[in-house]
């Protein structure tokens, strides 16, 4: 018995041990790697999943074979996510300027082992990426540029590096996008009916009391792309704002940079502003938690521990087609998204045949076989081997064939009406720990008032104490202030600016339970 | 040949000791948590270190991971304490069968866990459609009770750790004792707190401090319960902050000095100084049968702790076989499939990552079990006058977050190659080949569970036994091959057995260190499942529950080769 037992439990395990061969044998999914005769190798660093690591890799192998004649495998490294890329290539890099004096030596002396990063948001690209210095500037045809990017922005937002010199001339791009991608909201159907609401249509929607502990957000200290979203919400309600002012009897008949130049016309900015920041603040208040994983709030709407939350386009549709309509729904808020690209740049220190390598990586990315692979159904030709990677090309011009693709989704048809502005957007460097320090530091106390005031049965009282509550203590004057003082700590090399930003993170979070506890000790009183 | 002194052979054997802690965990953590210490100048600067002191919340935070711990680490003694004297001291029908599931929670690949958790305690999930409220908008187990869930959540997870090392110390005791207090008239109760409780004092102090300090640093379970206001995630969250930012390695230091105050606390409390055994069970005690009632009786309180703690491991099953979104206000899933093992299975990297896996566990189980009995003989058996530090260097790697401490390594790699540059061996180099830097890491953070079992044995084990074998000529290491090792085994087979677990079910070293997919372990190939759009959560968990019977069976076949060995842990 105890003999049998024991061959038991070894031939199980044998057993278990061979059954991927077993299941590899009978269904044979296997791409052997291709044998590569000239020994040319591309590193890419990369957050991306692996089924789009596999297609772009597979693609391209056959791309560059049929173009240049040249077999090629590309090399993928993995570290996690962008924040662990981030703090990889900073490692190296730091000890390449260590091992130089301080500086980085001419590109042609560096052995960095890695040729490209890829993916992470023009947001991680241009605050994280660019200020360390590490991208190498883009050598690409004016000619080529214009055919893939005919408009260079989309919805104001820019759609590859486009830096200037202090002259005002153009600098070669350290970036370019590969695709597109934006925020929508999920819902549950069948949530939203039991909890007796209709289904959003505008980000204003998540406000709703009914929604409390029901949503599922974005951190925007995690996610470039959430907090240009939750910017976006900011924006809208600066535009009406400003729309309003325009159409103010007094105003007619005066041209818009009359107007601009007018302090009333700021006060109207700040007041838009500060209505942004209210409405995000009710949204907030609704939040069940603010997840940094872009998967987990579209499962957790699916799954019904959530009837919304705030998700990145292709994760919500993919969501939807898997578990149907009735569980969830993805839709794009009109003329109120931002739409961002998703970029791809070579690091400084590529030289000699691998800057040919990667360079050729990127053209086959922004060739219209490239853009494709983004989105056809497998299957289609030129389409991925395994699944759709469902995500939107760049590639303006490759919209206008939408044959044989998973969805049926055209940014640049729906980013009209709404342009994001540079000069709007200041605010941004500041606000996401601002928001982290009001909606996540403090949310034990930002969820108590909350739920006090609800439980107020006398409906005007509680309007009344829901504004006290979303009338926030900070204003547009105030976090200019902070951008600029910001700016200056930077510049003055006895200060630092890491310290500096947690003091001020801290200084906010006060802030922000302060007002809770002011408003907390009005539903008590009277 | 010369022989050397035992004192000189100690102090050779802590020197080595030493240049391991110093190479492989001191020296990659200062290269990292260094940045929380110094200003963009280059200066020294406590700033940091003030600003967590001045931060309300992160006190707080502090406050509730030091409590929640201490509950943790007392459900799970009320838990462990009962069982292991049931499973070691009786005999009843299925003892051997529950006493093995009893482990269960070790196999658990702790995402995986963490998934079938979250899907049991769903708003509509089937905890909620069992008790009713599967209608309308459910009920919000997972925020509702937070700190309670968590505690729950972690003890079901973490009494194993007691568990093992109890069963082991009891199985060391000289039952002679017992019996003598016994005859003198002394009351069961009386003996089991004036002899027994004494002497396995050693396996409850190891057993107790692993859990202690797990549970302070713990940061899936938090995680899961969106719980922000306590230490490790703190870390966590601002580790992974999009801005670059000093204060989360500041932090870490803190944690480090808080965890290392627990461990002396527990100390202090239970270890008091490492005063060895007089005796050693120089007979098996015979376990007492128990039938009809009784030996039911005696099965109820396994039967109880296991519907809890297999609750995820059913919950992953489930999954795994549920069709795509069809576990929904439902109790089990409306429809199955085996698509998801098939996707899973036949997933080009499933197979290299178990050879992978199994190869760094092995590797690094072998790397522990050696610096583990370094560290067991000169805490326990030398009268060096730093043993307490040896000691408490071991215990550290518990402490500093997986995250940080791999980094570390990765740091330590680069400043090589930009050392030595072509020169550098190619191991050497993490980017293009991780094992080296991987088995160290598994065998570093894994290091005290293979320590304090073998130093709780090494306190149960008197040593008049090796002193007799070296006065008759045996040479030091024909005592320890012989003597010392053969005496201990019970408690050097616990600890291998959670260190290669543990190093089987590793995350954020495999996440970091293995860049490249031919060196993907198991959890990083099932963490690449996981990431997949749409139906990533259900081939991760048929990834996952593969992943789980795999080490169940190598756990399983370990004991069918091991024999008798390793009954006097597991009982089977």
């Amino acid at each position: 018995m105890n003999r049998m037992r024991r061959y038991g439990f070894i031939i199980a395990f044998a057993v278990l041990l061979i059954a991927p061969l077993a299941a590899h044998a009978l269904h044979g999914a296997w791409h052997p790697a291709p044998v590569v005769e000239s020994g040319a190798r591309l590193v890419i660093i990369t957050p991306h999943e692996q089924d789009i690591r596999n297609e772009f890799r597979w693609a391209f192998a056959d791309w560059h074979k049929r173009k240049y004649g040249q077999a090629i495998e590309v090399e993928y490294l993995t570290p996690g996510g962008t924040n662990d890329i981030r703090r990889e290539l900073n490692l190296k890099y730091r000890a390449i300027r260590e091992a130089h004096g301080g500086h980085l030596p001419p590109e042609d002396q560096i052995d960095l082992g890695i040729d490209l990063v890829w993916g992470g948001g023009d947001y991680y690209f241009n605050s994280q990426l660019k200020p360390l210095g590490i991208l190498h500037p883009l050598d690409l045809d004016p000619k080529f540029l214009a055919e893939v990017f005919p408009q260079p922005t989309l919805a104001g937002v820019k759609l590859y590096d486009q830096d200037k010199d202090r002259f005002g001339n153009p600098l070669a791009p350290r970036w370019v996008g590969i695709c597109l991608a934006s925020f929508g909201i999920v819902y549950n159907p069948d949530l939203y009916r039991a909890l007796n609401l209709r289904a959003p249509r505008t980000w204003s929607d998540l406000a709703d009391p009914r929604l409390f502990r029901n949503l599922s957000l974005a951190d925007p200290t995690h996610s470039g792309t959430a907090a240009t979203t939750y910017m976006v919400i900011i924006q809208r309600a600066m535009a009406d704002s400003e729309n309003d002012f325009f159409n103010l009897p007094q105003n007619h008949g005066k041209t818009a940079a009359e107007l601009k130049s007018t302090s009333p016309y700021q006060a109207a900015l700040d007041a838009g502003w500060k209505k942004g920041m209210r409405q995000l603040l009710l949204i907030a208040a609704n939040a069940r938690y603010f997840s940094d994983s872009s998967p987990e709030i579209p499962n957790d709407v699916a799954g019904g521990d959530a009837a919304a939350g705030i998700a990145i386009d292709f994760y919500g549709r993919v969501t939807e087609q898997i578990v149907g309509p009735d569980r969830e729904r993805f839709i794009v808020p009109t003329a109120a998204t931002a739409i961002t690209p998703d970029p791809i740049a070579i690091l400084y220190g590529v030289h000699g045949k691998q800057l040919v390598l990667a360079e050729h990586f990127i053209e086959f990315l922004l060739s219209p076989e490239g853009q494709r692979l983004w989105i056809l159904k497998p299957g289609q030709l030129g389409g991925p081997r395994n699944r759709s990677l469902r995500r939107s090309p760049i590639r303006q011009s490759v919209y206008a064939d939408r044959a044989g693709w998973a969805d049926d989704v055209d940014y640049f048809a729906s980013a009209r009406g709404f342009n994001q502005r540079a000069e709007w957007m200041r605010t941004l460097s500041e606000l996401p720990s601002i928001w982290a320090a009001a909606w996540i530091d403090d949310s034990d106390d930002l969820q108590d008032v909350y739920a006090r005031i609800l439980s107020i049965p006398d409906e005007n009282r509680r309007s009344q104490l829901l504004a006290d509550l979303s009338d926030i203590p900070v204003t547009r004057p105030d976090v200019l202030k902070q951008v600029a003082q910001r700016k200056r700590i930077e510049g003055d090399p006895t200060q630092d600016p890491n310290i500096w930003k947690a003091r001020q993170r801290l200084a906010w979070s006060r802030r922000f339970a302060e007002h809770y506890h002011q408003v907390a000790q009005e539903t008590v009183g009277r | 040949m010369p022989r050397i002194t035992t004192r000189a052979g100690h102090r050779l054997i802590s020197l080595g000791l030493y240049a391991f802690f110093i190479l492989f965990f001191l020296w990659p953590i200062y290269r990292v948590v260094d940045r929380g210490f110094t200003t963009r100048s280059g200066h020294f600067t406590f700033q940091y270190v003030e600003l967590i002191f001045t931060d309300p919340q992160l006190l707080r935070g502090l406050v509730n991971a030091i409590v929640i711990a201490a509950a943790v680490t007392a459900l799970c003694m009320l838990l462990a304490m009962p069982l292991a004297i049931l499973s070691v001291r009786y005999e009843f029908r299925g003892r051997g069968l529950l006493s093995g599931l009893m482990l269960a929670p070790l196999v658990l690949p702790p995402f995986v866990g963490a998934i079938g958790i979250r899907l049991i305690l769903g708003r509509l999930g089937p905890l909620s459609v069992l008790l009713g409220y599967g209608h309308g908008a459910g009920f919000d187990w997972l925020g509702r009770f937070r700190a309670a869930g968590i505690i729950l959540v972690e003890t079901l997870h973490l009494y194993p750790l007691i568990l093992l090392n109890i069963q082991a110390a009891l199985a060391n005791i000289d039952p002679t004792m017992e019996q003598a207090a016994a005859n003198l008239g002394a009351h069961r109760w009386a003996v089991f707190r004036r002899i027994t409780l004494p002497l396995i004092r050693p396996g409850i102090f190891a057993g107790c401090t692993l859990t202690l300090i797990w549970s302070f640093t713990e940061l899936g379970t938090p995680l899961i319960f969106g719980f922000q206001t306590i230490t490790p995630v703190q870390i966590f969250e601002q580790l992974t902050d999009v801005a670059d930012n000093p204060l989360p390695f500041a932090l870490v230091v803190v944690t480090l000095a808080v965890a290392t105050a627990l461990y002396l606390t527990g100390k202090v409390l239970l270890g008091r100084s490492y005063d060895t055994a007089v005796t050693k069970a120089s007979i098996a005690q015979s376990p007492q049968r128990l039938r009809g009632l009784r030996a039911a009786a005696a099965a109820v309180p396994f039967i109880l702790v296991l519907l809890l703690a297999l609750l995820p491991h059913v919950s992953v099953i489930l999954t795994s076989i549920s069709a795509t979104g069809q576990w929904y206000r439902s109790i089990l899933p409306k429809s199955f499939t085996a698509a998801h093992y098939l996707s899973a299975l036949t997933d080009e990297l499933a197979m290299p990552s178990i050879a992978n896996s199994a190869l760094y566990a092995s590797l690094a189980t072998v790397l522990g079990l050696i610096v583990g009995l370094g560290v067991g003989i000169v805490a326990a058996r030398s009268q060096l006058i730093d043993r307490g530090l040896i000691d408490a260097l071991s215990m550290l790697p518990l402490a500093v977050p997986g995250l940080v401490l791999a980094f570390g390594y990765l740091a330590v790699s680069v400043s090589l190659q930009q050392k030595f540059g072509e020169r550098l061996p190619v191991w050497l180099n993490v980017q293009e080949m991780p094992v080296f830097f991987l088995v160290i890491a598994y065998a570093a953070r894994r290091l005290p569970y293979i320590v304090r079992p073998i130093v709780a044995g090494l306190q149960q084990t008197p040593i008049d036994l090796e002193l007799a074998a070296a006065n008759l000529g045996a040479s030091r290491l024909t005592v320890l091959r012989r003597i010392t090792i053969p005496l201990i085994l019970a408690n050097i087979i616990a600890g291998a057995l959670l260190a290669f677990a543990f190093a089987m079910l590793e995350v954020s070293d495999s996440i970091i260190l293995a860049q490249k997919a031919a060196y993907f372990p198991i959890t990083r190939a099932i963490w690449e499942l996981f990431q997949r759009l749409g139906d990533g959560v259900y081939i991760a968990s048929a990834l996952g529950v593969w992943a789980m019977l795999l080490l169940t069976f190598t756990l399983l076949a370990a004991n069918a080769l091991l024999g008798r060995k390793m009954g006097a842990v597991f009982r089977i």
